[in-house]
Formats: structure tokens, sequence, C-alpha cells
């Protein structure tokens, strides 16, 4: 019936991103596009700024690594994306929308214009003009105005971390209402029942849909993040149960599919997870995630726990997967061997701040910030003769920088390179680069 | 260089449900003073397994079948578990992987580290007395008796003259414990102000008032005559309160400029303080307890030398003069004593080589043992300050061995009936029945009774050997050098009585400790608990209390697997750093290849429970010539790395059943046929490097090593050699 396949095709959902969704897996992304977006991100645990204004892009198809010694908010930053802490401040877009958000610039705003519109008041109020009052309470308006743009924000902000979910369904629910008005309205009877049908369905699978599944991660402890209690399969499952599918043999075949995938065989689905390796652990923790169909991993110190035989084949199989399903990793990881044969790109953490930016061979061929540099200096190889001429360079924060006259922020050296400098440094650095 | 550990055929299985997992299959390797090696391989390679019976702490279910482990001279594996306690912790230190599970949760950081070295401090201070007592008793007697037979007048005086040298010997110890907290006090303060001053002048002074309190109350601990003068002193107290009072609006106003000055006074003041000269206190010791005078008022330098000579002349050289006497009459006796055992020993080699498991045999070698045992004890020279180990040893180990040969015989029949019937009983079910039941009979564990003959004569030849090398370096002893040793010997364990560890001192030995690893505000971290560290500071923590007491010899059992680049690099220059200064031999044990680089001198690769490649460093990163060596390497991606990985495929053998030929040939992509049906033997490439492999016999096909391997290399003698250039054009 040549007829109705024409029909069908036109019911077929033809929206921009549902068109990118479908290309991306099938391992043809459109790279270059921003996929993650981190602006400004803060994330403080009381006085402790675990994360302080760390902003970086991830582009479809790339790997972003994130590197820093073990307290510099690697972590903290991968699972601030993942939306599992409330960020403090700074914003985060995934596929263009916010899908997390802080008020603390906000916040910080407001107590500036206070401070600033006192200190204005005060001066006011020290001189001799006649006019005082009208002025104080000119300031006192300009004050009022700029505060409840700020507290706009401020409620956009906790509106968008909240209900971030709800938007995009509502959107995605218009976007497909669009797609099948015509269908629903001008074709005949029988046809709409059908389209009818098929429109309920896509309408159930959104409903299933989050966002933020889209995003996955895999961690560090190939044991403690697997229940010991629970079979492969129902591990690897798990996520599809949750969003509510009950068809068995869909979910056996969809485990059997990803496990065949990371280079397990079917019949490991009903083994527990202590029956396994440490490599072939982590291939479960991966699967996992894969199931998912991300767009987004976000792999915390994967192969930290390996053993080096390991390492590699878990590397290889992230290697394999990226290009197999068009996926984007944010690789988190302290090993930077590793982390410059897999990353794209590579951003330097220390203490909650983001001080280098660049593609990998860029960064470890021309590193600028001194932190860099002694990080780097720091990479052990496999060369004795090397190993023994190496002198780790220290960095110490006190005596490198002096931002008693100016404070620094994130420039970009050459494009694609940023340093967190201020003015003098960032001269500096050009001049070293020969600029 | 001297041998420090020798591993010599150990063989280590573990009893488990399924079978004997055979953990360790023969390996051999020996560590020098100051010496690194380190030990690679995959988890289950049999590494840690090596380690802890290096350490005697390996799991109730372990069985060692076989080998030797020569710590100084010393089996470990045959001596009993209270001669481990000397070793464990004061000789050898071990760090464990997990920093989280060889800490007490419940137990605050301070008292962790302090814990060992307050026991450890008691039991030295009592062990020092004893050794103080002991051989100063031992010298008096031997003194009456060489220079004062029949005189009691003379006897009388000897024994005075070593109750003297008791008692001076004191004084000294007590004046010099008070000169060193003063100057520890003055060296602290110093480098302590120059970090104030510091962050003052990058303004980022933290918790003023509390800081400069405690400074300034350290700093005036360093007042004593011979440190800071009576003048500098009162200048010192003076400024010192000063800054105290100046510390609260100093810390408001932020303004620091009049501390400063303060701060730099002090800070001048012990500098010039620490450079002085030491006096000696020794003879001072001697002059202050005997001669019933003030000292008289000299410099230190022209004090020194008159004190000296007023010792020498009223005391030490007669002194001297007795012990070397002593000590040479002590060495012919025992010399003597010494070729008698010899003669003995070769008696008893003859005896022992021929021997069959009779009851006649039996009884006479029980009866040999006795006696050599009683004519051993005798040889040893009760004057020598370090004891002959191996011969301390020998009586122990000869009747471990002579049990373990004649009751072999009972055990290997037990043995081969039970193996007899569990065969028989698998048969009835195979053959009979027709069943295949999921066990297989264990083969008889006997008892190798050839080996454990060589074993008694090997202890016997071994300290054979030993006497004749004693007794040949005998006649060129300089007993005057010795006589000075002895003393010096007598000071340092009279240090150790007086210098008992208090609390307090073990504070503060733990608070420099957690500084000299690394640790960022120490008395802050001391009251803490485990989980309130991060993950490279507990393994800092660990390492602290592995230095704790002072170890020789270091057994990091991968120390930096959980920790990242920058604290990795810390803790193996931390490692390297306490190596050279304190002269450690380190057993570095690892799965990664890349951070052994820096650190080892030799490098063992292990593989099921064997060393498969063992040479320097040099070697085994330039040239390896294992298949598995090879595999390692180029699983592991350095900074110039483009191409794919090649990841070892499958997992290690199953080590109940260990496989028949090459334990590596399943997962090597260069086996050849032989390699599935015989054991490579270990090839000799040069004088240090040996690797099993059957692709170095002369007969084996010519391979190259992977690509990435050869690369790397090829990278690695570019870069060297460019840099020699560059050095050369410099």
């Amino acid at each position: 019936m040549p007829e109705k396949r024409t029909t069908e095709e036109t019911f077929t959902p033809e929206t921009a991103t549902s068109k990118e969704e479908t290309a991306a897996l099938k391992g043809n992304p459109a790279k270059g596009e921003v996929l993650l977006r981190v602006e400004h991100l803060s994330q403080h645990f009381g006085h402790l700024k675990a994360v302080d204004d760390v902003s970086f892009d991830v582009k479809r198809g790339e790997v972003f690594g994130l590197v820093g010694e073990s307290g510099c908010g690697k972590t903290t930053t991968g699972r601030s994306i993942i939306k599992l802490y409330d960020i403090t401040g700074g914003s985060i877009y995934f596929k263009g929308r916010r899908i997390a958000a802080g008020t603390l610039e906000y916040r910080q705003e407001i107590k500036r214009l206070r401070e600033e519109a006192d200190a204005k008041i005060a001066e006011i109020n020290a001189g001799a003009d006649s006019e005082k009052e009208a002025k104080i309470k000119q300031c006192k308006a300009e004050l009022r105005e700029r505060v409840a743009q700020e507290k706009a924000k401020i409620k956009a902000a906790r509106s968008d971390h909240r209900d971030c979910e709800k938007k995009y369904l509502k959107d995605k629910t218009q976007e497909l209402k669009a797609a099948y008005e015509k269908a629903l309205t001008t074709l005949p009877a029988e046809q709409q029942a059908k389209a009818k049908e098929e429109y309920d369905n896509a309408l159930k699978e959104l409903h299933r849909h989050k966002l933020v599944t889209q995003i996955q991660m895999i961690f560090q402890d190939p044991i403690a993040s697997l229940d010991p209690r629970m079979t492969v399969q129902e591990i690897i499952s798990e996520g599809l149960v949750i969003q509510g599918v009950k068809d068995k043999s869909y979910i056996s075949e969809k485990v059997y599919e990803v496990l065949d995938t990371v280079g397990l065989v079917p019949e490991h689905a009903g083994r527990y997870p202590h029956e396994f390796s440490g490599g072939q652990r982590q291939r479960i923790g991966v699967a996992r995630s894969v199931i998912m169909q991300p767009e987004l991993i976000i792999a915390d110190e994967p192969v930290s726990a390996l053993d080096v035989s390991v390492q590699a084949q878990v590397i290889n199989l992230l290697d394999d997967l990226r290009h197999k399903m068009g996926l984007t990793i944010l690789f988190i990881a302290h090993d930077l061997s590793v982390v410059k044969y897999f990353s794209d790109r590579i951003g330097v953490m220390y203490y909650g701040k983001m001080v280098e930016l660049a593609t990998s061979d860029e960064l470890f061929r021309h590193p600028l910030h001194p932190y860099t540099r002694s990080l780097l200096s720091a990479i052990p190889l496999p060369d004795p003769e090397y190993e023994k001429k190496r002198k780790r360079i220290i960095y110490e924060p006190l005596r490198e920088h002096d931002y008693s006259v100016e404070k620094p922020s994130m420039r970009e050296i050459i494009p694609g390179h940023f340093v967190w400098c201020n003015t003098p440094e960032e001269q500096k650095y050009k001049e070293e680069l020969g600029l | 260089m001297a041998k420090k550990l020798e591993v010599k055929n150990l063989r280590i299985s573990f009893r488990t449900p399924g079978g004997k997992v055979q953990a360790v299959r023969g390996i051999n390797f020996d560590l020098e003073t100051g010496e690194t090696l380190a030990i690679v391989g995959e988890s289950g390679s049999g590494k840690s397994v090596t380690s802890k019976a290096i350490l005697g702490i390996l799991a109730g279910n372990s069985i060692v079948e076989g080998g030797e482990i020569l710590y100084d001279g010393m089996d470990l594996l045959k001596i009993s578990e209270n001669e481990y306690y000397k070793i464990r912790g004061d000789k050898i230190a071990m760090i464990f992987q997990d920093p989280l599970s060889s800490l007490n949760p419940i137990m605050r950081i301070g008292k962790q580290l302090t814990e060992a070295m307050l026991l450890k401090g008691r039991a030295r201070q009592r062990a020092s007395r004893d050794a103080f007592n002991t051989l100063l008793r031992r010298l008096n007697q031997t003194m009456v008796r060489v220079s004062a037979e029949g005189d009691p007048e003379k006897a009388k005086e000897l024994t005075k003259m070593c109750e003297d040298f008791d008692k001076f010997e004191f004084k000294h110890i007590a004046l010099e414990k008070a000169f060193n907290t003063a100057r520890d006090a003055a060296n602290e303060t110093i480098a302590e102000l120059e970090n104030i001053l510091f962050l003052i002048e990058k303004n980022a002074f933290e918790n003023p008032v509390r800081r400069l309190r405690e400074e300034m109350n350290i700093a005036v601990k360093a007042i004593h005559p011979y440190v800071v003068s009576d003048e500098d002193a009162e200048t010192l107290r003076a400024e010192a309160a000063r800054v105290k009072a100046a510390a609260h609006t100093a810390a408001k106003t932020k303004e620091y400029g009049e501390i400063c000055v303060s701060l730099g006074r002090i800070k001048g003041i012990l500098e010039a303080a620490v450079a002085k000269e030491e006096p000696n206190f020794f003879s001072q010791g001697y002059y202050l307890t005997f001669s019933g005078q003030p000292l008289p008022d000299l410099p230190v330098h022209e004090l020194n030398r008159v004190l000296h000579e007023y010792l020498d002349e009223h005391f030490m050289l007669h002194f001297i003069d007795y012990v070397e006497a002593s000590l040479r009459y002590s060495a012919q006796i025992h010399d003597g004593a010494k070729q008698m055992v010899c003669a003995k020993l070769n008696a008893a080699i003859d005896f022992f080589g021929n021997m069959s498991e009779t009851d006649d045999d039996r009884d006479r070698a029980r009866a040999i043992r006795a006696q050599l045992g009683d004519a051993v004890r005798t040889s040893v020279d009760p004057l020598e300050i370090h004891s002959d180990s191996i011969a301390m040893t020998f009586s122990s180990s000869l009747k471990d061995a002579i049990t373990v040969y004649f009751g072999g015989t009972k055990k290997n029949i037990t043995e081969r009936k039970r193996a007899a019937k569990e065969q028989a009983k698998f048969d009835r079910y195979t053959e009979k029945k027709g069943r295949r039941p999921d066990w297989t009979p264990m083969p008889p564990a006997l008892v190798d009774m050839d080996l454990a003959r060589e074993n008694i004569v090997g202890l016997c030849k071994r300290l054979l050997a030993h006497y004749g090398d004693v007794l040949q370096a005998s006649p060129n002893r300089d007993f005057r050098k010795e006589a000075i040793a002895i003393i010096d010997y007598l000071k340092e364990n009279a240090s150790g009585v007086v210098n008992h560890l208090t609390r307090r001192m073990a504070k503060q030995r733990a608070l420099k400790l957690m500084d000299e690893v690394g640790i960022p505000e120490p008395r802050k971290r001391y009251r803490q608990y485990p989980f309130e560290f991060s993950g490279g500071m507990r393994q800092r923590i660990v390492i602290a209390i592995a230095l704790a007491a002072d170890p020789g010899m270091l057994i990091c059992d991968e120390p930096t697997t959980a920790l990242d680049v920058t604290i990795q690099s810390q803790i193996l220059e931390l490692i390297n750093r306490l190596k050279a200064e304190r002269h450690l031999s380190i057993i570095f044990i690892t799965h990664d290849l890349g951070v052994v680089a820096n650190m080892a001198d030799k490098i063992a690769v292990m593989y099921a429970g064997k060393i498969v490649e063992y040479g320097t460093s040099n070697e085994v990163f330039y040239s390896p010539a294992h298949p598995y060596t090879w595999a390692l390497l180029s699983s592991m991606p350095d900074l110039d790395t483009n191409e794919r990985l090649e990841a070892i495929p499958g997992t290690p053998p199953n080590m109940i059943y260990p496989p028949k030929g090459d334990a590596f040939a399943d997962r090597n992509r260069y086996a050849m046929k032989i390699d599935f049906e015989q054991e490579p033997p270990m090839f000799r490439i040069s004088d240090t490097h040996f690797a099993a492999t059957w692709l170095l016999h002369p007969d084996a096909p010519k391979v190259t090593p992977p690509t990435i391997v050869t690369e790397r290399i090829a990278r690695m003698k570019e870069r060297s050699k460019q840099e020699d250039a560059g050095e050369e054009n410099n």
C-alpha cells in the first residue's frame, strides 16, 4: 500500500531537536554545537568554596577532560552538573536549556547595590546640599528598582532550577502537538485514529523521559557503585524500570544489547557483581549508563581504581562507545597521561577555580599557568633517565601571584586557550608565547 | 654494599575450600642497603603475599612451603613471634595500600601517631638500661679477670672506675639534653618566623594572635646558658613580651610594622645563637661530677680543650686501656671456642649428609644438635656489641630442620595413604558409577626428604663459613678502635635511658613528622579522626606512622595507587628523600610501571607467583625482554601516545591449577608451542638482567616487541640524546 507509507512519512514529527537526536544516535553528531555550558558555577558548602566561579563549554561529540588534585572540586563540578547538588551560584545549560541555576551572584549584586546606595546617601547627608531629601529619595527609588530586577532574576533562576523538567515537557509537548496537529484535524477518520494512537504513544514516551537522564554518570569505584544484592540485569535495567518500562522481553533485549556493546556476554546478566573482576565491574557501570541512551556521560575517575592493564581495556571501551554512539564525555581524572590520551580539551582546576583551559595538545605544549606547569611536572613517565632529571615544580600561589592590585579573571591568551590571570600576567603569558 | 635482605626460592600457598592456591612459586631476589626494589605485577600475582611473608603477617591459611628470607643474616621464616616484635616497625615498616583500612577509625590521628612511639619508647628505654648495665657489668668482670687477678685492691679500683663512668655519663646526657631542647626550640622558631614574616609581607597572615603567642612561647624556651647569653636572653624576653602585647591591636588594624621589627630582632638573636660552637658535654659532665669546682670561665673553644685534657688525664686514657685489654682477652678465649665449634660442625656435616630415617639416627641427630647448640652458645663473645644473628638463630633453626626431616617420613606415609584413598573414591565415582563429581582428588603434599636433609646440612655449612670468615679476620682486629666503639655504644644506650619519650615529646615529634610528610596545620589535624582526612592526607599519616620508629627497611604496598598525580609525586619524592636521608632499603610494590622509573634501582616483574623479568630499572625500561613486560608497557598511555592502547586480553590464570607451561602463554600474542608444554627457565641477558621466556632461547624465532613499546623507547632515547647534546652546548 504505497499511499499509506507516504502518509506515515508525513506523520513523522520533524522538529529541529529531534533531527539532531536521531543524528546523534546514529553516530553522526552535529559537531561544534555546544551541548553543555557551565557559567560561573559556584558550589559552596558553608564556608568551603568547593567550586568557585567555574565556566566552560562542552561541545557535542568531544571529550572534555577535567583535571586537578583531589579536593579541587572536579567531582563536585560533575555532580553539580547532574543535579546531585543544588548549586549555590551560576547556571548550567544543557542543550540550550538552563537545567540548574544558583542565586549567589544576584544576592551578591543586591548586597553590593545596597552598600553602594548607603555610601551615596551618607555622602549626600554629609554634604551641604539644599535638595538633600529629594536626592536621597531618588537614590532609594533607584535602589529599589535595581533590587527588584535582581530579585526577578533570582525568581527566574529558582524556577528554572526547580521546574526545568516541567518546562522541557511542556515545550516538547507543544512541539509534538504542532507536528501532529495537521494530521489529527485534516486526515480521514481511519487514519486520524491511527495518528491519534501514535500521538498518544509519543506523548507517553515524552512523559517518561527526563531531560537530566540524558546525562549519565560513571563512578570511580566499581565495587562500591554496584549493589551487591542485585543481578547485573537488575542493575543495568534499573533506569529503564524507573522510567516505567514494564515489558520484560524488551528490557532483556536491551540489556543483552548493551552487554554486547561493552564487551560482556548475555550469560553475565544473571550473575552478581562480586563474580566479576574489577575491569568487568567497570564495564557493568558503563553499560548501566549507556542503556539510557545518554548524550553526555560524566565519567568520574572511571579508571583510577583499576590495574594498569585493565585501565587500557576500559579506556578503549569508552573510546569505542564514543565513536559508535556519538557520545560526549566529561572525563574527570587525575592521571594526566590518560587525560591527555583521551581528551580533546582539558580544563585544569585548582581549589575550586578553573585556572587554565585549552585543547589537550596546546595545554601540554604551552602550559601557561604556574599550577598547570607544576601539575605537568609531576607526571611520572616510564623512562628512568628522564625521571632522574625530572624536577617537580612546586606551586605556591602566594609566591607566584600578586593579586593585591588587580584581581584575576579568565582571559583568552590565544584563541581557545584560557588562563586565570590579571593584566600583567596576561602580558607575560603572551610574551612567552611570542605574541 | 651489604645485602640487607635475601629471598631465596620462596614458595607460599594458601589452603582454600577450592584447593591449594599457589600464590608464590619459587622467587629469588635480594635487596642491598639503601636500594629500592620495585615488584610490579597485576593483582593476584603474589607481590603482596611476598611482602607479607617478609613481615611475618601472612594469613592463617597460608603454608610456607619452602625457601628462606634472610634479613641481616637472620632467617625471618624461622624466628619466633617474640623476635619479630623487635623487627616489625623498628627494623621493617610497612605502608599499606588502603590508608583507610590501616587506620583506626575511632582513634584520633595524634594518638595513632604517638601510640607506637610511646610503646616502643618505653620498651627501648628498658632495653637501653639492660644493655648498658649488662655490658658494663661484663666489662667490669673481664677487666678484673685480666688486670687484677688475685688483687682485691686493684679489683675495687676497677669497679670504682666503671661506677664513675656510669655516674658522669648520665650527667653528660642530662646536660646535652637541656642544650638540645633549647637549640631545637631556636631552630624551630627561626623557621616559623621566616614563614610568618613572609605571610605578613603577602598580607595572608591568619590567626595572628594565637600563632604569635605560640611562637613566642617556643622562642623563650631557647634561653639556655650555652645557646642564648644572659644579655641576649633579656632582650629576647622583652621582645617576646612586646610581640605578645602588640598582637591584639595589630590583628585588628593589620599594621604589623612594629611586630616585624621585634620578630626580626628575635630572629637575629636566635640565628647568632644557633651558629655558635657546641660545648663538649662529655668532658664537662666528668669535670662537674668529680672536680667539685664550677666551670672555668673560658670561651667555648678553649673550655672544650681544657676539659678534654682534664678528662683524658684523670680517667679516659686509663679506662680505654683496660677496656682494650679486656676485649683482647675475651676475643682470644672465644676464638678458641669458635675453632672447637668448627671442628664439631665438620663432624656434624659428615653425619647429617649420610644419615637415614631410622630411630637410631634420629636420636644421634638430636644429641649432636644439643652438643652443637651448647658449643655455639659458649663461642659467642659477650663483649661484642652487635649480636651474631647467624650463631644466635642456629640452634633453633637446626632443631626445626631436624624435626621436619624425621617427622617427614611419617607424614609422607599418611599423605600417600590419604591421596590413594581419595583417588580410589574418585575412580569409583567416575568409572564404576559413571558420575562426574565436581571435585578432583588432591595430590599428596609430600615432604621432600632430600631437600629436608640438604636444609640441615646447609644450616651447618652456613655457620661454618661464617665462623671461618670471623676467625680469618681475627688477627687483624684493631682492639683500640673497638674499645672506643664500645664506649660510644655505652654512651648511646645511656642517652637511650635518659632521653625517654614523654607524651609531650611524642606529640612534638609527631607534629614534626606530620609537617615532614606535608600535612598542613598539624596542630589542628592532630586532634582529628581519620574520616576527616582526604585520601592523600590519610596516606601521609600512614607514612608518618611507618616512619615513627625510624625503621631501616620500608615495604610500600601500592602506596600511591589511591592518590592523584601531584600527591603521588610528592609521596614518591618523600619516600625517595627519606631513603637518601635515612639510608633506607625499600621494597616498592605496584601495578603501575610508570611510577617506579623514578624510584627503583631494580625491578622485578611478577606474574602468577613467579618473577618473569628481573633487572635494573634501565634494563627493564629500555630493553624489556618478556612479553608480559611489553604488554604492561603498551597498555599505559604516555604523553605522546596517540594510537590505540593494547590492553592485555583475558585474566590471570587460576592458581589452584597453575598452567603446565608458561603461565602467561594464554594471554600472550607471542606464545609458541613450547610455552604451553614446558615452563621456561630464567634466561640470563646480562649480569643483572634475567627473563623467563622461551623467546630468549637460541632456537626461538626472532620477534620484535609491539610497535607502541619500540617507538616509545626510541623516543626516550632520542630525548635523552637531545638533552645530553643540549647540556654539552650549555
